[in-house]
């Protein structure tokens, strides 16, 4: 093969390392290889670059530390995704999700049933009574109210009795309520912190 | 990763997440600028995804994760990078024997310590080819030059690593 000239040599050397890396254009890769087969200079270039080329991929390949990764699983995503609840992009990533994560695709289904079962439920209507049912409410009702009249009736006259004939001394109706007026007013005048009492004293907190 | 489909955040976390760090780290030497860089790297993915036209995506992703790389670089204005730390011998793959854990630890050092010597051009050429091992074609996406200047750095690159490494390793 004929020796490729000086000239020659300065157009290819420069593409020795897209030679290495199979990287060569349509048409190089001949001029290449001659050129190579003539020229000390070049293949003792090509062999330096080769093994250049070696150690750097030599290199150990890192394992990227778990904490930049992505939390890669939906999780609350899946119900939000059974409810068409998600915007574009999160359904999007929880659909190809699912799509090969085993265990995510299973909670999806297990979710999907609970769903499912609680959707499915009955409805409840009130219930239909019968002229039967109607007629036994009514009676039950006017009973009840007999007997409050009735009540009412005796406590009324019980009323009148003590007011004839109880003692005149402490009437119900005539309770003076003035006396516990001014003793709370008194005791709210020295500690302003009683002046009403909380229902329900909360919990664990101070009384 | 097929060019018609556009891949999800997730896919390009698992798939990608590894070989940025690897990007980032022989680029930097630094193991937390190569973690920030992944962390941007995704994020700008994420908010990017839905704009991106199927195409390329290898050139897409790694024009993002240059872009990433150089506005670090200048928001810490080219500050100096840090040799390899010494834990690297707990994080790379090690063979059984000693002899040869140490030869690979120092043959690491050698080589990491001289690709943060080669200017930057030429250095994340290298990086992408033999690291990454992306095409030609996909580095000249990646930092947005032709093939021929791509072809041109990766050569020269690997020249200026030969005169930095002692030889023989």
């Amino acid at each position: 093969m004929a020796r490729v000239k000086a000239s020659d040599a300065c157009a290819t050397a420069g593409l020795v390392s897209a030679y290495l890396d199979g990287q060569l254009l349509p048409g190089e890769l001949d001029v290449v290889v001659e050129h190579l087969n003539g020229c000390a200079e070049c293949i003792a270039e090509f062999h330096a670059l080769r093994e250049v080329r070696a150690a750097v991929r030599t290199l150990p390949y890192l394992e990227v530390p778990d904490r930049l990764l992505p939390d890669t699983h939906p999780g609350e995503q899946l119900s939000a995704y059974l409810d068409g609840q998600l915007a574009t992009a999160e359904h999007d990533f929880v659909l190809s999700h699912i799509d090969y994560c085993t265990d995510c695709r299973l909670e999806l289904h297990e979710l999907d049933a609970a769903r499912t079962a609680i959707r499915s439920l009955p409805g409840l209507e009130p219930p239909e009574f019968t002229s039967v049912q109607r007629d036994r409410i009514e009676r039950e009702r006017w009973s009840r109210r007999r007997v409050a009249t009735a009540g009412l009736g005796i406590a009324a006259a019980a009323a009148l009795f003590f007011a004839t004939f109880g003692p005149s001394s402490s009437p119900v109706g005539d309770l003076d309520i003035n006396p516990y007026l001014d003793q709370h007013q008194a005791r709210v005048s020295v500690e302003p912190g009683i002046n009403f009492i909380p229902a329900i004293a909360p919990v664990g907190g101070t009384p | 990763m097929a060019d018609e489909v556009t891949p999800t955040w997730e896919d390009v976390a698992r798939t990608y997440g590894r070989k940025i760090y690897n990007f980032a780290y022989r680029l930097t030497g630094n193991p937390d600028d190569a973690a920030d860089l992944v962390q941007e790297v995704l994020l700008r993915v994420r908010k990017g995804l839905s704009s991106y036209t199927p195409g390329s995506f290898d050139g897409w992703l790694w024009r993002i994760t240059r872009n990433a790389f150089l506005d670090d670089v200048r928001k810490k204005k080219r500050r100096p990078t840090s040799p390899l730390p010494d834990d690297e011998r707990n994080i790379a793959a090690s063979s059984p024997s000693p002899d040869e854990v140490l030869a690979s630890v120092r043959l690491s050092e050698d080589i990491q310590s001289a690709l943060l010597k080669v200017p930057l051009d030429f250095r994340e050429c290298v990086v992408l080819c033999d690291v990454v091992g992306l095409t030609y074609e996909e580095i000249a996406e990646a930092v947005e030059a032709p093939v021929g200047t791509v072809r041109s750095r990766i050569h020269r690159g690997r020249k200026m690593l030969r005169e930095l490494l002692t030889w023989p390793v």
